[in-house]
């Protein structure tokens, strides 16, 4: 033990803090190495990988209708987007033609999940940001709702394996269309609800305005896409600009603003592409023609013919492609997913730097990524 | 058992598949058609009608021609699915990735994904490039013969990120999963797999490591 | 080295020092404990902390439990801990990997005792969907003892409830002394070095060498 005083330099040491994997607010289990000057960040080195369960890998040694099975938990919290993704990308190769209503159907349940995963956004940003447990409660009720009526036609909370590649699994019943405009009357003003309390908050704002501003050069430099991308005033969603399935016959504009965003920005994209897919949802069930749901034979054996192809599809966090290489055997030769979350977040540094230590959540939280599709 | 029965399965069914994928263009084209119809028509418009044919090269289609007359020589593949796919050499990539990029006319500025592939002979570096504004695409591959990587060695193409921050991340996962050494790049290392791991997972040569964690008949806590 | 105390396990003597008034708070504890576990027993079993640990598609269920729908807090379990010194409980809700496994071992020895596992899903029971991925446990039992498995890919809410009762009846049915002896027994298990990430068996064999080399050499570097 040495006694003699030292010279106290008031000099500040750049400090490394680990953030993380085990952390109430990275979402899972993201690891974020922060290099602090005290309270200002100055590099921020996202560790990744505590989620890595070899999804690509199963790709290859499973065989097309296992695989099938698997991929709703790429993305959890929009499942039905990674199945659409796979079956878009087989069905171009297998030169399968999708049912018009089984479009329409693909349609209408992919949009409830969109909602369900921008209502889980919302009450756990909300809990980042410091609102405590009771907030959350509200958007989960609605959660609670479109998943029963998932749960109806698909037989599966959240890992539904509804859409199949050459249409969807099963045709709901005509009293499941009543039971879910009921729903889409009603949630406008459910809507409505999470905006008194949120949007003009003063405390929110303070958290939010003008913070974590995304760059046009930035986010084009980075591949950033999604709401992300929209709402720094690039208009570029999959469902406009490379429309895809039955979205050229619905009428919809393309959500953004003409500055580059911040949080708030972030935030307000998604609430109204929340009110968007309401819309969507009302034209589809309005539209939906009678018909077959499914245009490829579904059995253990199945096969795709050989050949490689990419598809991908807007998520609600943003292009997520899927690029099959087959070689026409009953398992594929390369699978590779192109997940919004992880292109997303390749940002983080950037938008991080220079930013004090509390702000670090805000920005974080709403990029919107879920670990698996980071991680895969 | 199942990593141990894929190699040999995997390279006899990939032997056939460059001469099939040529076959099964015709169908595959209109089930490509209502999705993705207007980058398809660019593509097929180019395209000269001979379906059965490997060995002759194809004509240069659009992005081919415009980077032949920047003095970048490029091979066409048969389309993916109507998309036109062309290889590079490794020693042009980083020139042609700039011209797609930076020029005007052509502006295909983003950056989708960089996937590895280890086929039966070659490593491919498959690129997939979109653009923010308008419809067009393109993939672009580099292949490295399996012959011209030395024992032990990684097979080494020029990196794209000193001057595409999209394919930072996109290519240290490849150099985890595949073993595709990126060249000049500012951080390669393992993104997804510990800092420690051995082997390249994707590999097909890659053998699983079996200890307490994940053997057949745990000593487990039960 | 005084330690004689029956309930150390031989190869831990050498890093636990019981004083002589733990020993006697444990004889005391033996002496008492089927009077005083019962009661003991009723009060924790309804105030059962988890800690949010989530690593995946699990969690999300872990957290609608959580919500109005489904209200964990009937059963006196709402109180989600963020840190585990905290917690009486983890429900291990998603996939573990081999980079995660590590930090759960940590996680499980910070919590005090007594701790409790619930082994949510399938990926955490045998490693379900993801059996045979080079990266995956194949089962969460491998790395630390559970106490009630909770099958489901991923298990309904409902479910969650009705393992949370299966837990509260085992801790109901509890013997406190019992549960001591036996605690040192959980403890050992770290079978995963957290800075390699390799399976601590292996590593035992290296460590031993070295230890044994380094107690060869101190002598005379000492004197
Ligand atoms: S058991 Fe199923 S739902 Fe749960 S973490 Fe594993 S894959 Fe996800």
């Amino acid at each position: 033990m040495a006694t003699e005083i030292q010279e106290i330099d008031l000099k500040t040491d750049e400090m490394i803090i680990n953030m993380g994997p085990q952390h109430p607010a990275t979402h899972g289990v993201l690891r974020l190495l922060l290099t602090l000057d005290g309270e200002t960040v100055k590099h921020v080195e996202p560790v990744l990988g505590h989620l890595h369960r070899a999804q690509e890998w199963q790709g290859q040694n499973r065989t097309w209708f296992q695989y099938q099975a698997l991929i709703d938990r790429v993305d959890y919290l929009s499942g039905m987007f990674t199945s659409w993704a796979m079956a878009r990308a087989c069905e171009q190769l297998d030169g399968v033609t999708v049912p018009e209503r089984a479009e329409y159907m693909r349609v209408i349940v992919s949009e409830m999940n969109r909602i369900t995963s921008h209502l889980l956004w919302l009450g756990t940003y909300l809990i980042d940001l410091g609102a405590m447990f009771g907030f959350p409660f509200y958007p989960f009720r609605e959660r609670e709702k479109l998943f029963d009526l998932l749960e109806e036609i698909a037989g599966q909370r959240m890992m539904f394996n509804y859409i199949r590649i050459g249409g969807v699994l099963r045709d709901p019943k005509p009293a499941w269309f009543d039971k879910l405009k009921a729903f889409l009357d009603e949630f406008p003003d459910r809507i409505d609800e999470y905006e008194t309390i949120v949007t003009q908050n003063p405390i929110f704002l303070k958290r939010t305005k003008g913070v974590g501003i995304l760059k046009q050069s930035v986010a084009t430099d980075y591949g950033v896409t999604g709401p992300c991308l929209r709402s720094s005033g690039i208009a570029m969603d999959l469902r406009r600009t490379r429309p895809y399935s039955v979205y050229p016959d619905l009428k919809f504009d393309v959500i953004t603003f003409d500055k580059e965003g911040d949080t708030w920005d972030r935030y307000m994209a998604r609430i109204l592409e929340m009110r968007q897919c309401v819309d969507i949802i009302r034209q589809c069930v309005e539209k939906i023609p009678t018909g077959d749901i499914m245009g490829k034979k579904q059995m253990a054996g199945m096969r795709i013919k050989a050949g490689e192809g990419f598809a991908a599809v807007e998520s609600p966090r943003g292009v997520l492609g899927c690029y099959v290489t087959s070689s026409g055997g009953e398992k594929a030769v390369r699978f590779r997913w192109r997940n919004p979350s992880f292109c997303n977040l390749t940002i983080l540094p950037e938008l991080l730097k220079g930013c004090p230590l509390s702000d670090i959540m805000a920005i974080f939280g709403s990029i919107d990524i879920i670990l698996p599709d980071v991680d895969r | 058992m199942t990593d141990e029965a894929k190699p040999e399965e995997a390279k006899s069914d990939a032997k056939p598949e460059e001469v099939k994928s040529e076959a099964a263009k015709p169908e595959a084209k209109p089930a490509d058609a209502k999705p993705a119809a207007k980058p398809a028509a660019a593509a097929a418009a180019a395209k000269p009608a001979e379906p059965a044919a490997p060995p002759v090269p194809l004509e240069p289609a659009k992005f081919g021609q415009f980077l032949k007359e920047h003095g970048i020589s490029s091979e066409r593949l048969p389309d993916s699915c109507g998309v036109e796919t062309i290889v590079v050499a490794a020693d042009q990539l980083e020139k042609a990735m700039r011209l797609l990029r930076n020029s005007s006319e052509i502006k295909l500025d983003l950056l989708l994904t960089v996937t590895g592939v280890d086929s039966a002979d070659t490593f491919d570096s498959v690129y997939h490039l979109w653009s923010y504004s308008h419809l067009d695409q393109l993939v672009v591959k580099v292949l490295t013969k399996k012959a011209d990587v030395a024992e032990g060695e990684l097979p080494a193409v020029p990196s794209l990120a000193n001057f595409w921050s999209a394919a930072n991340w996109h290519e240290r996962e490849t150099y985890d999963l595949v073993g595709i050494r990126y060249s000049s790049h500012p951080y390669l290392r393992r993104i997804l797999n510990p800092w420690d791991w051995e082997g390249h997972p994707l590999r097909r040569d890659y053998k699983q490591l079996v200890d307490a964690l994940n053997d057949k008949n745990p000593h487990s806590m039960r | 080295m005084s330690n004689t105390n029956p309930v150390v396990p031989e190869e831990l003597r050498e890093t636990v020092t019981l004083s002589s008034l733990d020993l006697m708070i444990d004889a005391l504890g033996q002496v008492l404990s089927p009077v005083l576990s019962p009661i003991a027993n009723l009060a924790r079993s309804n105030s059962v902390w988890p800690l949010t640990f989530g690593t995946s598609c699990c969690a999300i269920e872990m957290m609608s439990v959580g919500m109005s729908a489904f209200d964990i807090s009937r059963f006196g379990s709402e109180v989600f801990r963020a840190t585990p010194r905290q917690a009486d409980m983890i429900l291990t809700a998603g996939t573990i990997t081999r980079k995660m496994a590590p930090a759960l071992i940590t996680l499980y020895e910070q919590m005090p005792e007594p701790k409790y596992v619930i082994a949510m899903g399938a990926c955490t029971i045998t490693g379900g969907m993801f059996n045979d991925s080079y990266s995956v446990v194949q089962g969460v039992d491998r790395i630390i003892p559970v106490d009630v498995y909770l099958p489901g890919c991923p298990p309904r809410p409902e479910g969650i409830l009705d393992a949370l009762l299966k837990l509260q009846q085992k801790i109901r049915t509890e013997n406190y002394g019992e549960r001591r002896k036996k605690m040192y027994a959980q403890t050992s298990v770290r079978k995963v070095d957290y800075d390699t990430g390799r399976c601590l068996e292996d590593l035992i064999g290296v460590v031993q060498e070295d230890t044994a080399a380094a107690l060869a050499k101190a002598p005379d570097s000492n004197t």
